[in-house]
């Protein structure tokens, strides 16, 4: 046990910098899944039918496809075909597209959650149809989708670890690898990122819990 | 758009046998789906029942299991129990493998994929059967105590009949992050569809001209979209009938990725 974290402090360096990929890659994906989520909800529950299939067709496509294959897609496919994309972009992009569709269903259920009455309410008080969605349906809808929220964002800690696998990111588990395979003692370096993910997911599930404390209304 | 679109760029779907090779890869990943969804409802089913016991210790033991492997990264596992497996256990996988198994599974590097996605899935359909059972009114079990049954009994005929129905379509959502999940077995190089795809794109396979990479994975994107989306129109039918049946409303099961939800009395 003691050569454990001797192996913690020999190579903590390498540890905390994978460590903070991993957060840089879910927080910047985090971002791009709840802007492209709220763009592609605002379309599923738009007034026209054919907005609202383009919106079905994004949720059903990046929700079916597997990240791994949307990685492959996102950089070796477009560099094959001559698009200069890094492996950053192409990991954020494809995480962040990837969790949006999600968002995009936890955001609808959430606008379902609104009565319909506030809706037709806030019409007739003279609100335009994107004024309503973003004065009165979007703030209590935000309030009902926290909990679903954290659970995506748990799922996206863990599927930033394909990320690193896929493409040319040191993130927490390829740190793990190099460490490893540069010590032979790949159950200690192992332990330790599961440490470091473990530690994400809780922060995560405690920062979560706390803002539905706060802010969720039960339906 | 020009070069998605360019006929010449999709000549190889239909030039020597390519699809048929990628259709070969995506039934490997359908087979370890299938294998790993089978052990994991088992052990899924031994957990949730360990997590509800009147023993303390047990309830505590196995709730930390089930939260720790729920947590993890699934590629993470892969990727450990690849490199940290005993040779041993590979080479008695590869002995206790039944022979009707493919060539492909039954490889030793299957198993360390195979128990990864066990460990996984296992934990994750417990939290939701356990969640299922813990939906039933309370007057189910005791109804069954009042009747002279025996715990197991009580399992057996009234609680787990009902609270599993209720968790179908949960269970086969989990079914569908599941079956996309077997794409990452690539890592540990295992043939399944992915190896294809990269061996149809890689160079010097048709003396120097490869498939071109960008469609070929469309392609296998599009077997996996048209395979879940039958998965889940199916979990949505059984969800409604569910609703019809018991006229129950649902309610989400916390930490998945899918919006993975239980059925809650009103």
């Amino acid at each position: 046990m003691s050569s454990w974290f001797e192996l913690l402090t020999d190579n903590f360096d390498a540890l905390a910098s994978g460590f903070w990929v991993t957060l840089r890659l879910v927080g910047a994906s985090f971002a791009v899944a709840v802007v492209v989520g709220t763009l592609v909800a605002a379309l599923r529950i738009a007034p026209s039918v054919w907005l609202q299939r383009l919106g079905g067709v994004y949720v059903e496509t990046f929700r079916n496809v597997p990240l791994f294959i949307l990685l492959i897609i996102a950089y070796s496919g477009l560099r094959r075909a001559g698009v200069p994309i890094g492996p950053w972009t192409a990991g954020i992009a494809s995480l962040g597209l990837y969790t949006a569709a999600y968002v995009a269903e936890v955001l609808r259920s959430g606008v379902f959650a609104v009565s319909r009455g506030q809706i037709e309410a806030s019409l007739s008080l003279g609100f335009g149809y994107p004024q309503t969605l973003r004065r009165i349906v979007l703030p209590q809808a935000v309030r009902t989708v926290i909990s679903p929220l954290g659970s995506l964002t748990i799922a996206m800690i863990k599927n930033s670890a394909i990320v690193g696998a896929a493409l040319a990111i040191n993130d927490l588990v390829k740190e793990a690898r190099i460490i490893g395979s540069r010590t032979f003692e790949t159950d200690a370096a192992f332990f330790w990122a599961a440490v470091g993910y473990l530690l994400l997911t809780v922060a995560a599930t405690v920062a979560f819990r706390q803002l539905e404390r706060r802010y969720a209304i039960s339906r | 758009m020009g070069y998605l679109f360019d006929p010449d760029n999709w000549e190889w779907l239909v030039t020597s046998n390519n699809a048929e090779f990628l259709l070969e890869g995506f039934l490997v990943n359908v087979q370890i789906a299938t294998i790993a969804l089978v052990c994991s409802l088992i052990a899924g089913l031994a957990l949730a029942l360990a997590r509800l016991s009147r023993n303390k210790a047990l309830r505590f033991v196995v709730g930390i299991w089930v939260d720790v492997w729920r947590n993890l990264p699934l590629l993470f596992v892969i990727l450990y129990l690849a490199i940290g497996l005993p040779i041993s256990w590979r080479e008695a996988y590869e002995n206790a493998a039944p022979e009707f198994l493919p060539d492909v599974l039954q490889s030793g590097r299957v198993f360390a994929a195979l128990l990864a996605l066990v460990l996984y899935n296992s934990a994750v359909l417990a939290e939701i059967m356990r969640a299922g059972i813990q939906s039933l009114d309370r007057g189910q079990n005791e109804a069954a105590v009042a009747l002279g049954l025996s715990y197991w009994q009580r399992m057996r005929i009234v609680i787990l009949p009902q609270g599993l129905r209720r968790m179908l379509p949960a269970t086969v959502s989990q079914l569908i992050t599941l079956n996309k999940d077997t794409t990452l077995v690539f890592i540990i190089g295992i043939q399944e569809v992915v190896r294809h795809g990269r061996i149809l794109t890689g160079f010097n396979f048709f003396g120097g001209v490869p498939a071109p990479l960008l469609q070929v994975f469309i392609f296998i994107g599009l077997m996996f979209v048209v395979t879940n989306l039958a998965l889940s129109r199916l979990s949505r039918r059984l969800e409604i009938r569910e609703q019809k049946r018991t006229g129950m409303t649902v309610k989400p099961v916390s930490g998945l990725e899918d919006q993975v939800t239980t059925v809650q009395a009103r």
